[in-house]
């Protein structure tokens, strides 16, 4: 039987964002895959060459659109690094809550995307509608439905409004019920688990060793997640405890077990807002006003020659780093080398590697099951 | 109530890697420190210096003596007003991951803080000073972690350091066609309208010609 | 069969096609039926035009995910007919929703090209329009209206789904003002941008 080479080039309904998959079938079978990334690249680490420490905030936050809470988090504890600057608890806590409300509304889009790929057109309507109330509770912390720009160096740009606090705890106890809804819509649906069941094995180690991390490798059994290894935040004063999914097979975590830890998933987020909402500091009902002490203490903005900051972030898709060197214009207002680790960036050659094998038609359910996002892996 | 790795078990955890080290390669030039991070929990991880022609023999003992499994990210620098032993850098990041065998049905859980000894997840920081010329050259470590593979490829693409003994090294995130030689983090590129005064004056850009203008039509 | 000009039968059916064509069409205009038909087919293909903007489904970048959010039961895009086609060539609007960069804007141009007339382009979003936080970028174009002429612009970081359903509605009118000239030819119109009144 004759191989060729397909192209599902960067326009393609399934690909989840733009990039390119050469796939080389004899058949339907896939023996040969190879990976083109770099279509979105913009060069963000160019131009924060450009850009204040404050200034580079808004850039984090579109470099995974879909989860841009935890990127800007993410920045922002490298520049804290860097700069040598202290954050009130209140604030920790009130990131706390806004990056998990984030891995709820990321979760949901990803299952909005994943369905429509296995043929399960219902899942996109439901998780997009449920995706809009997390939504409406970002927009009101950061302004916007998907760039907020929130947190600052120091601490957030403003309190929780007046009432978030009940709205939240309403709409997290209203969606701990939706999921049990997804659950029985999926896991009693045999179309569901036999496209999931037993595709796309991924091995532990080869994936540890790969640099793959995240939902993807807790769903192979390793309980790494960056939230208890290298603390950050208050994630040691909130009940919670890391979603970890068992292999049924030596071969590693099917694309099952990576939808079923990404269930989990969405379960402790909600668990961990609602007990974090009680124990913040101040009051879950007190709005103190921007740049009040208890949210915001003001940080150097300068960073000399020779310091370097480096933070270690659990983004949705995996562990993210930023690596900013000080000394750069402007007598060290600007940063001389901001350098992003984009959990994705590794993952999209990994994925392209388990899909051989595999039939044409498990394709989107193998890649849509890592939940590639195309933004942070061209920066 | 959420266990996370304490303060005192990532420092042991930290001494003890710093002492191993030390103890391996004193006197070579490869220089280790435990620093302390600044921000979130200030917790300690541990920097290497090394030059480039110590890295290999370095890097096989972190990945199978110390049990370093994770790497995360590798960065190029560009300092053309250093000193001339240090005109580039590269800086390695690294993890320490603590996995057992995966049997099915099982899943390895920790409780935190009864990890000990090399299972205390760990960070690690290895910086390797190049010389201030025009053709800086590192050895690859692609062979000895699968995440070094991609991170060293766009390193080469986007600013230009070369990986010695690299397979398959090609463009990753700029085009395929872009000029040989051209790396766009070297210090001596800038970004378009970087002496643009009337970025100011002239916010909406009515001024502005775009440079691509015509490009493909 | 080749036309080398063999007598045979004087009446194969290529000729005839054409013969009885060219009668009936002198016969139409005459009687001016041909006009009167030709803008009623204009209106109507006018109208059903408009009113099922098929657009790709090409997701560069964040406002991808805002049009996404338009499709969803929330704000709906479906009840305006406008409906995601996979396939360039299926569909009327090539809706370009990010940063266009130096290695897609080939691939973009010729998506646009493989689109059959008549096909509109929408910029949303900043980076569509003119790069917007990346203009300064050494890989991104400073908009896309570089490469391919534009009709609607949506401005935003990212617009609301609301703002792009509007932008829609614009190219709505638009359509009925210009019909389905060609995009060559529509260099002369304004390009609408939402917000501007």
């Amino acid at each position: 039987m004759a191989q060729m080479w397909i192209t599902m080039g960067p326009q393609h309904p399934m690909t989840h964002g733009l990039w390119t998959l050469r796939v080389k079938v004899d058949g339907e079978t896939v023996v040969d895959t190879e990976a083109e990334l770099g279509y979105i690249h913009r060069g963000v680490e160019k131009i924060c060459e450009s850009r204040d420490f404050t200034q580079v905030t808004p850039y984090c936050d579109r470099l995974c659109y879909v989860s841009a809470m935890t990127w800007a988090n993410s920045y922002i504890y490298a520049a804290e690094d860097l700069l040598e600057a202290d954050v009130p608890e209140r604030a920790e806590y009130i990131r706390l809550i806004s990056a998990e409300l984030q891995r709820l509304a990321s979760h949901l889009m990803w299952l909005g995307a994943f369905g429509p790929d296995i043929g399960n057109l219902t899942l996109m309507t439901w998780c997009m509608r449920d995706r809009e109330m997390f939504l409406d509770l970002l927009q009101e912390l950061g302004g916007s439905r998907m760039h907020y720009n929130y947190p600052r160096i120091g601490g957030v740009k403003r309190d929780i409004p007046v009432g978030f606090a009940d709205r939240m705890i309403a709409k997290v106890k209203l969606f701990e019920r939706r999921i049990d809804e997804y659950e029985m819509m999926l896991d009693e649906s045999t179309i569901w688990l036999v496209r999931l069941q037993g595709v796309g094995y991924a091995n532990a180690e080869e994936m540890v060793e790969a640099g793959v991390s995240g939902p993807n490798v807790r769903a192979a059994g390793v309980n790494y997640d960056v939230r208890w290894a290298h603390p950050y935040s208050v994630y040691d004063e909130v009940d919670w405890e890391p979603a970890v999914e068992k292999p049924t097979s030596v071969k590693g975590a099917d694309c099952y077990d990576r939808y079923r830890v990404r269930m989990e998933e969405m379960r402790q987020s909600c668990r961990m807002v609602l007990d974090a909402i009680e124990k913040i500091p101040g009051g879950k009902n007190t709005n103190y006003a921007n740049g009040d002490e208890m949210i915001y203490q003001k940080a150097p903005t300068r960073a000399p020659e020779g310091a370097t900051g480096f933070s270690n972030y659990e983004c949705t898709r995996g562990a993210s780093q930023f690596y900013i060197q000080g000394g750069g214009d402007g007598r060290g207002k600007n940063p001389y080398r901001l350098s992003i680790r984009s959990p994705m960036f590794i993952t999209i050659p990994f994925v392209a590697k388990t899909m051989i094998g595999y039939k044409v038609a498990d394709i989107p359910a193998i890649m849509g099951s890592f939940d590639p996002c195309i933004g942070e892996t061209d920066r | 109530m959420g266990t996370t790795v304490t303060l005192s078990q990532n420092e042991a955890a930290a001494n003890d890697c710093l002492a191993a080290i030390n103890d391996r390669f004193s006197g070579s030039g490869v220089v280790a420190s435990v620093e302390r991070h600044s921000n979130a929990k200030k917790y300690a991880f541990v920097r290497i210096t090394t030059p480039p022609q110590h890295w290999q023999a370095l890097a096989k003992w972190l990945r199978f003596d110390l049990g370093v499994n994770y790497c995360s990210m590798v960065t190029g620098t560009h300092y053309p007003e250093g000193p001339q032993e240090r005109g580039w850098e590269v800086a390695y990041h690294f993890l320490r991951q603590p996995i057992t065998d995966q049997l099915p049905n099982t899943h390895t859980v920790y409780v935190a803080e009864k990890l000990d000894g090399r299972l205390i997840p760990m960070e690690f920081e290895v910086l390797i000073p190049l010389e201030n010329n025009d053709s800086p050259t590192v050895p690859t470590v692609q062979h000895i972690w699968g995440g070094a593979d991609w991170n060293e490829k766009e390193t080469w693409d986007l600013v230009g350091i070369k990986f010695e003994g690299h397979k398959n090294m090609h463009r990753v995130l700029n085009p395929h066609d872009s000029p040989e030689g051209f790396h766009p983090l070297q210090k001596q590129h800038k970004i378009r309208y970087h002496d643009h005064n009337e970025m100011y004056d002239d916010a909406q850009g009515f001024g502005r010609k775009p440079a691509d203008e015509g490009r493909i039509k | 069969m080749a036309d080398t000009g063999e007598n045979f039968a004087a009446f194969n059916s290529r000729a005839l096609v054409e013969m009885v064509g060219g009668v009936t069409d002198e016969a139409l205009k005459v009687t001016k039926i041909k006009q009167f038909l030709s803008v009623l087919a204009g209106r109507f293909f006018n109208w059903a035009g408009r009113k099922s903007l098929f657009t790709l489904h090409l997701g560069i970048k964040c406002c991808a995910i805002e049009m996404a959010a338009a499709a969803t039961p929330r704000f709906d895009g479906d009840r305006f007919g406008v409906l995601f086609r996979s396939s360039p060539r299926q569909s009327d609007v090539l809706l370009v929703n990010g940063p266009v960069s130096k290695k897609f804007a080939d691939k973009i141009v010729r998506l646009w090209e493989q689109m059959p007339e008549p096909k509109y382009c929408i910029a949303m979003g900043e980076c569509a329009i003119s790069g917007g936080p990346y203009f300064q970028s050494y890989n991104i174009l400073e908009g896309v209206d570089t490469v391919i002429p534009v009709d609607v612009y949506i401005p935003g970081c990212p617009p609301r789904p609301e703002a792009l359903i509007d932008g829609f509605g614009l190219l709505r009118e638009k359509i009925i003002r210009i019909g389905g000239a060609p995009s060559s030819e529509r260099e002369s119109e304004k390009p609408l941008i939402v917000g501007d009144e």
